[in-house]
């Protein structure tokens, strides 16, 4: 009698938690959370996640944190990711991502609305948008008779304690291997340590942009968009832009990306996400915090920005820049990292 | 950190030891002590794992490079001047306070250790908003002594009052002046609390992460952080680990050789205070100097802060994202506190009544957690979650395992005091009165040693609140802490966006540290 008691109350309790595991997922369905890895500026990240929330209703929980830092995050997470879109404000950690097979393909009528030079050409990840580097300089400390044509000549002694670089940015990782793909890599050894000699190294974009306004240095290898995001917050500024030469290294064009992680567990709302970033409404969303061209032609691009057409960066690719281990590899040769 | 840095270096004075059990401890007093032993251990374990993934030659090479001398120069340059400064200003405080006819000696007291009011980061942030002058190494010394030297200051002034003056004053009677009295016999007595106070110190700089972060001085923790974003392999990160960790056993190593040596005074009752020495002509300098230097490493700090939450006010006043991180600081900080709390009560039970191998090992184990970068857990951490335990990773529970190896040894102090004052004879009656074991502890050691938790869990709590590199990097997708929030702005340089949670941060959990430790010390040293 009372063995059939308990075994009768096992099994109430045993459909009782099936019932409640059933609820519960049943519940999970019903309100998907996509998981963020965002390596773009917090900012930008925040403005398409909270737009496409506002449109689909689908939450968007973001983590912070560096595009290298996220990518090996993913690497190290395996299969086991918690992440289902990573978005980076360089293309090395995605197809860092893409050649260990943690990327999912990218839907292709997605991927067609993208000009292909810009996304990833096995459709591993897809390109939000595009920038050049450039030179910021506050005119009060170089004048427009010194500024150079070329990216190899900040690295000389005319230019010590006037130049500032950040070392450990991606994008001047990306920079060191367009220099050693277009000029080889002896004039990227010596490039690099001329910049250690007579350059100042800064921790962040951000910084340096602001010590060339502020005229703490004179001018600063940078992407375009930290200049204008600081005239967007304060309106007139010191400091003004520098375009190299056509083709030169300096002015390198780089792509901001974003894939779908293969672990995903929401693939669906993953390439809702992706194809949300680039129509128009996701395209304004990024482009409100960040000066960028815009992947998606219908929308233009801030008229304070050089038009695009009227860019001659060098012919690279992302995929010619790759991982940059070789520059990396250099870089630490040398000193700087 | 201050907080526990002073219990750790006060000179406690417990009473004689109840007798030690000779029997091992019971096993659900042995599990914790072990798995706490273990999950110390792990830091080491993946150093070595991710060093032998990689394959030894490329770890090798990761070392073996001249970015990493830099690094190791920076970071010395910075642990020796901070290490200097900070003995050189604790002492002298100490001396007047202590042995001078200083006016005003209990309200300098209380005013000297207000730098345990403000986290390191949040004064380095306003250091560098008044001028870009104040980056680099300069600037990161001045900060951080200004808020390091308490942590000298205290015990060396708590000694030097509970030293004999009979000592000096017998030096003075065969012929000593009073510079060679204070050369040759006061700063031996001093030395062994100088110099494991300095030890103390000189750990703090080298697993210090958000003030040199913040003021752009490169040490080894900022470059661990940094280097993740360009390296794709965790290799790199690991091996500037092992060194880093190398470094710090070297000086936990140094401390072991120094506990236990002191003086001690014979005799009881507590000691005569020794006549003061006359500053005479100095008393007026001394007055604007140590004005200067509240004003200098206070003032500045928490002007700046209000200066930039009144430029900030004019923009829209983020309350909703204040009250957020807020809540997170809080929440996390309780759970933090009760872990630790948790934790620490079984160390604790085994070290006061148990002898042998175990109790040796758990009484070394909050200095060997003391030395443990809190970055280099956080890794070690999210390595072996990711391989051994995924369900953890990236969840609240795997951030406060976090959170108690790095506190655990705050809470300990306090129940420590307590148990070794709460006699084991007592439960042992409860035991022939026929209570078993965790019944008699529960109802007799337990409502005595209550106070002793109830003490270190509040230290644990409020201190967690500024813990910046563990949450940074073992947090869950979407936490903002009051602390990662001063953190990510000031990355930014958006110091008025900075300054409302700096200033929530300082209120709710430095000052609360501040007073508290204050008053634990006068009590303690009963001024």
């Amino acid at each position: 009698m009372t063995a059939r008691l308990v075994a009768g109350m096992a099994r109430l309790c045993g459909a009782g938690l099936l019932g409640l595991g059933l609820l519960a997922s049943g519940v999970r369905a019903e309100t998907v959370t996509l998981t963020l890895y965002n390596g773009q500026h917090e900012a930008t990240g925040r403005a398409v996640a909270e737009a496409f929330q506002a449109k689909t209703g689908i939450k968007v929980l973001i983590r912070k944190g560096g595009g290298g830092q996220l990518a090996n995050q993913i690497a190290e997470e395996g299969a086991r990711s918690p992440a289902d879109v990573i978005y980076t404000e360089e293309a090395p950690p995605l197809i860092k991502l893409a050649s260990e097979g943690l990327l999912a393909k990218v839907d292709a009528g997605t991927l067609s609305q993208v000009d292909p030079n810009l996304s990833d050409s096995q459709g591993n990840w897809l390109g939000i948008t595009s920038r050049v580097r450039v030179l910021a300089y506050n005119p009060k400390l170089v004048s427009e008779a010194e500024l150079p044509q070329s990216v190899l000549d900040v690295a000389g002694p005319e230019w010590a304690g006037k130049i500032a670089f950040v070392p450990s940015s991606g994008e001047f990782l990306g920079q060191t291997a367009a220099v050693i793909r277009l000029n080889g890599r002896e004039a990227a050894e010596e490039w690099l340590t001329g910049l250690k000699a007579f350059g100042a190294t800064y921790t962040n974009n951000v910084i340096a942009m602001k010590a060339v306004e502020n005229g703490e240095i004179g001018a600063a290898l940078i992407n375009s968009y930290y200049w204008m995001a600081l005239k967007k917050e304060k309106g007139q500024l010191n400091s003004k832009l520098h375009y190299f030469a056509d083709g030169d290294a300096g002015g390198l064009a780089s792509v901001s990306g974003a894939a779908v992680v293969k672990a995903s567990k929401h693939p669906k709302e993953a390439q809702q996400f992706l194809a949300f970033m680039i129509s128009e409404e996701g395209q304004r969303a990024i482009l409100s915090q960040s000066a960028e061209y815009p992947v998606n032609k219908a929308v233009p691009a801030d008229p304070l920005l050089k038009p695009y057409d009227q860019l001659k960066p060098p012919a690279l690719s992302a995929a010619e820049i790759g991982l940059a281990e070789d520059a990396l590899d250099l870089q630490r040769e040398v000193g700087l990292n | 950190m201050n907080a526990e840095g002073v219990e750790q270096a006060l000179p406690v004075m417990a009473p004689a030891r109840a007798s030690r059990r000779r029997r091992a401890p019971p096993i659900w007093l042995q599990l914790p002590v072990l798995a706490l032993l273990l999950v110390a251990a792990l830091p080491l374990f993946y150093v070595v794992v991710r060093a032998s993934q990689s394959g030894w030659h490329e770890a090798w090479a990761l070392l073996w490079r001249p970015f990493v001398f830099g690094l190791l120069a920076n970071t010395l340059k910075l642990m020796v001047l901070v290490t200097v400064g900070c003995a050189l200003i604790g002492l002298a405080l100490a001396w007047l306070v202590e042995r001078s006819d200083l006016r005003g000696r209990r309200r300098w007291n209380v005013l000297l250790c207000l730098p345990f009011a403000i986290p390191a980061f949040v004064s380095g942030f306003t250091w560098i908003s008044i001028s870009p002058l104040f980056e680099g190494l300069g600037g990161t010394v001045l900060v951080m002594v200004l808020s390091k030297y308490p942590l000298i200051y205290l015990p060396v002034a708590a000694t030097l009052r509970s030293l004999d003056p009979a000592l000096e004053e017998s030096a003075r009677m065969l012929g000593y002046s009073r510079r060679q009295v204070f050369w040759r016999v006061t700063l031996p007595l001093l030395r062994p609390v100088l110099m494991a106070t300095s030890l103390l110190v000189a750990v703090h700089m080298l697993v210090e992460f958000g003030a040199p972060s913040i003021m752009r001085y490169q040490t080894f923790t900022t470059a661990i952080y940094q280097q993740f974003e360009l390296a794709f392999s965790n290799t790199n990160a690991a091996m500037l680990s092992a060194l880093l960790l190398a470094l710090c056993m070297l000086l936990l190593w140094g401390e072991f050789r120094l506990r236990g040596r002191g003086y001690a005074r014979t005799g009881q009752g507590v000691a005569r205070r020794a006549a003061p020495v006359r500053l005479g002509g100095w008393a007026l300098p001394v007055q604007l100097l140590l004005v200067a230097l509240v004003a200098v490493g206070c003032g500045t700090p928490l002007t700046m802060l209000g200066f930039w939450i009144y430029q900030g006010s004019s923009a829209s006043f983020p309350l909703a994202a204040l009250l957020e991180a807020l809540w997170s600081s809080l929440s996390l900080g309780f759970g933090g506190a009760l872990l630790s709390c948790l934790l620490a009560l079984p160390v604790c039970l085994v070290v006061v009544r148990y002898h042998g191998r175990l109790a040796g090992l758990a009484d070394r184990l909050p200095y060997l957690l003391h030395a443990l970068p809190g970055l280099v857990i956080a890794l070690s951490l999210v390595f072996f979650a990711l391989g051994y335990v995924p369900a953890l990773y990236q969840t609240t529970a795997l951030l406060l395992v976090a959170y108690a190896l790095l506190f655990m040894p705050m809470a300990q102090g306090p129940i420590r005091v307590a148990l070794e004052k709460a006699s084991p004879s007592l439960e042992e009656a409860a035991r022939t009165l026929g209570h078993p074991p965790l019944s008699a502890f529960l109802r007799v050691t337990l409502p005595i040693i209550f106070p002793g938790i109830g003490a270190g869990f509040v230290l644990v709590f409020l201190d967690t609140m500024k813990e910046l590199t563990a949450t940074l990097v073992l947090g869950p997708t979407g936490l903002e802490t009051l602390a990662t929030a001063v953190w990510t702005h000031t990355a930014n340089l958006e110091y008025a966006a900075a300054a409302p949670f700096a200033a929530l941060l300082v209120l709710v959990s430095g000052l609360p540290v501040y007073l508290l430790t204050t008053r634990a010390y006068l009590r303690q040293s009963g001024a």
